[in-house]
């Protein structure tokens, strides 16, 4: 009797396992969530592992080993790593556009949770979802890059 | 009967959004804007590769071509900061003459500073001392080691004159 129960018990499982399968392949929206939103955990936990003491980050700029002179992006990492231990001051002093870059990012894995839940309990607003977090997201991406891509258009 | 869909391309689809937005993201961050090149190109290949096994299977093609757009966007963006790395490194070449423009302007300030400015001169010939302290400016000063000399010598050479007197002539700013 045991033995039968847990035979359905695993069948199930393994139904319910297929199905999530099934249902993600169709979901690019999901997958792509999912995929931002590890992309951002492992930026966060790259500011939190090395260290602006130690001063230990793998990433130089490029920009500054062509040129020889500080970019508008230098410091960025130092700002991180700051914020994410809690000295703000600080990090505005390593770079003063850090905190918009990060606030981006905290948004963003915000933004991606929410609207996949929304996404998968509202499946009638679906599309109106995704457009909304397309001009969402370029908003917020358009006032936190703005110093860079002035950089860009102004030509440094 | 449940309709089948048929998604060829439509993970290579998604590989190539996701490339996309993280390229769109680097290339316009100037420390990293070059590297982005390198994803920005394979989203762009993902995304042709997606579209030719869709367009022949005539599966759905959105993510494809938003992946595409993308791509192209960021790599553009990412290409552009070559030339603005070519622009800063044409400042960077102007710079030593601005430096040495602003050592210059500060030189004639500290000289201008210098001749206006109360100074105390002290001779030294053999023990004895001689000791100036005016307020007037360099001109007055000037006039007051001729008189102290003799009024012989020149104005210009009045100190290179006396090459038998060893002098320290201390010239100090005083508040």
């Amino acid at each position: 009797m045991t033995v039968f129960r847990n035979m359905l018990l695993y069948e199930r499982k393994n139904k319910t396992e297929q199905k999530m399968k099934v249902r993600l392949r169709n979901e690019p929206y999901l997958i792509i969530n999912i995929f931002f939103a590890g992309v951002i955990l492992l930026v966060f936990a790259y500011s939190g592992f090395f260290s602006p003491v130690k001063d230990n980050y793998p990433v130089t700029c490029i920009h500054e080993k062509i040129t020889g002179e500080k970019c508008v992006s230098c410091g960025l990492s130092h700002s991180f790593s700051l914020i994410v231990r809690g000295r703000v001051d600080e990090a505005y002093e390593w770079n003063p556009y850090g905190m918009r870059i990060f606030l981006f990012f905290a948004a963003q894995l915000v933004i991606r949770v929410v609207f996949s839940v929304f996404y998968l309990r509202y499946p009638d607003t679906r599309k109106q979802l995704i457009l909304v977090d397309c001009i969402g997201s370029g908003i917020i991406y358009l006032i936190s890059f703005w110093p860079f891509l002035v950089n860009i258009f102004s030509g440094g | 009967m449940e309709e089948v869909k048929n998604n060829t391309g439509q993970s290579l689809g998604i590989a190539a959004l996701i490339t996309a937005i993280i390229t769109f993201v680097l290339a316009v961050i100037p420390c990293v804007g070059l590297i982005a090149i390198i994803p920005g190109i394979i989203a762009i290949v993902l995304a042709t590769v997606g579209l030719s096994q869709a367009s022949r299977n005539s599966s759905p093609r959105g993510v494809l071509i938003a992946g595409l757009i993308i791509a192209i966007i960021a790599t553009m963006i990412s290409f552009s900061q070559i030339f603005v790395a070519g622009k800063i490194a044409q400042k960077a070449d102007k710079w030593p003459n601005n430096i040495q423009n602003i050592i210059n302007d500060v030189q004639d300030n500290v000289t201008k500073e210098i001749e206006d400015a109360n100074v105390s001169i002290k001779i030294e010939s053999n023990g004895d001392k001689v000791e100036i302290n005016t307020n007037a400016s360099k001109k007055d000063q000037e006039k007051k080691l001729e008189d102290l000399e003799g009024g012989t010598t020149q104005k210009q050479d009045s100190i290179q004159k006396h090459d038998s007197i060893q002098k320290h002539v201390i010239i100090r700013k005083k508040k």
